[in-house]
């Protein structure tokens, strides 16, 4: 999952930003943040969660993942001049030590978790007032 | 996470329900399923009744990932063209018909993670179009249709292979949860149908099985009851109604 981020922060969003982009919606960006991990070998869910963020008001997401399984939740938000974060949480609302990506209106976490059951996604605005919001997901 | 943040976190029928793709994965991670010997197809139940149909979808797009698990593309394209028959008598879009093709083509070329994708998005535009038909009740029917048969599945492969690993996939109480409130929310009418009512009843049963204390794996005898649940569940939902 490491080399998967060094792999993001130096070419894959950054390089994509060359040629002129299609009009970006918060699904094509999550989604063009989620290829990067398809490269690796994750399968990217047809579904989506989309909604609207505000400033200190985070939004939850129930969801169930497998053991033996890992997984990378990516979400992306505009406008791009926002800043958003993915955070992970077990069962019961703890939060879990995963691995994180982060850049500016796009972010994601990954997790490879030790038990099968219920897990809590966590998106917030870090700066910004209002931000429309999409997140994803790819397993392998 | 506060208790309120945890209680009213959303769910979502697309993303909070797994795939039986994913499941069917994390068990390739556990054990070595024979998915070829295990890809025993079902064929669309000859019925009127369009909730048995619903769920007659959802065993059917299961299967179509059990195809792809197998990489039996004529055993996709099989099913390919069962779902789409299928959602031609629920009267979906024209959108979701071409759908088939798709499959088909993805099959012939052996492309089986455009497959899976494919599988998903067919049935996601199966769900758009019975919500945009005013037919959202069946909504949750294909979910159900598609968890009962990926778990039956798994859990008589599991009581066939025993290992904590593997049987602690079964441990799905939040989705069971979620399938129960979706049927307890059909409208009362629909929800008094004998089979909807045999489906309630079992998974209200399978609940207690999955609830396992601290996130302990399923005990054998618990995987063994789970199974044979579950195989009733998919010949009630694949019994036709001139069959005895």
């Amino acid at each position: 999952m490491k080399k998967l981020l060094v792999f993001l922060s130096a070419a894959g969003l950054l390089a994509a930003q060359d040629a002129p982009p299609p009009p970006a919606t918060a699904r094509s960006r999550a989604l063009e943040l989620a290829g990067a991990f398809a490269n690796d070998g994750y399968k990217i869910r047809d579904g989506f969660w989309a909604g609207t963020l505000e400033a200190g008001k985070p939004q939850f997401l129930q969801v169930n993942l497998f053991s033996g399984n890992e997984y990378w939740f990516s979400a992306a938000a505009l406008p791009p001049d926002v800043k958003m974060s993915v955070t992970l949480f077990d069962e019961n609302g703890r939060p879990l030590a995963e691995e994180v990506f982060q850049d500016g209106a796009a972010a994601a976490a990954g997790l490879v978790p030790d038990a099968s059951g219920k897990y809590f996604v966590r998106v917030a605005l870090l700066a910004g007032d209002k931000a429309g919001f999409c997140l994803v997901y790819s397993y392998k | 996470m506060t208790k309120a943040q945890v209680q009213s976190a959303a769910v979502s029928d697309a993303i909070t329900i797994p795939s039986p793709g994913e499941f069917f994965a994390a068990m390739g991670d556990h054990g070595q399923p024979n998915w070829t010997q295990m890809f025993v197809p079902k064929t669309a139940v000859s019925t009127s009744s369009r909730e048995q149909m619903a769920l007659m979808l959802g065993v059917l797009v299961a299967d179509g990932y059990l195809a792809v698990e197998a990489q039996d593309g004529q055993g996709v394209k099989n099913t390919g063209k069962e779902i789409i028959n299928l959602a031609k008598k629920l009267n979906v879009s024209q959108s979701v018909l071409g759908r088939g093709n798709s499959i088909s083509d993805f099959a012939e070329n052996n492309d089986w993670s455009a497959l899976r994708e494919e599988l998903e998005a067919t049935q996601n535009e199966v769900k758009l179009s019975m919500v945009e038909q005013k037919d959202k009740d069946l909504v949750i029917m294909v979910t159900v249709g598609a968890w009962i048969r990926g778990t039956q599945v798994a859990a008589e492969f599991i009581s066939k292979n025993y290992s904590p690993g593997l049987a602690g996939l079964l441990r799905q109480p939040a989705i069971v949860e979620y399938l129960l409130s979706g049927l307890d929310g059909l409208p009362e009418k629909l929800r008094g149908a004998a089979l909807i009512v045999d489906v309630r009843q079992k998974l209200g049963a399978v609940l207690a099985l999955v609830q396992t204390k601290d996130r302990a794996a399923l005990a054998p005898e618990a995987v063994n009851e789970l199974a044979a649940t579950m195989i009733s569940l998919v010949n009630a939902i694949s019994k036709g109604e001139k069959e005895p």
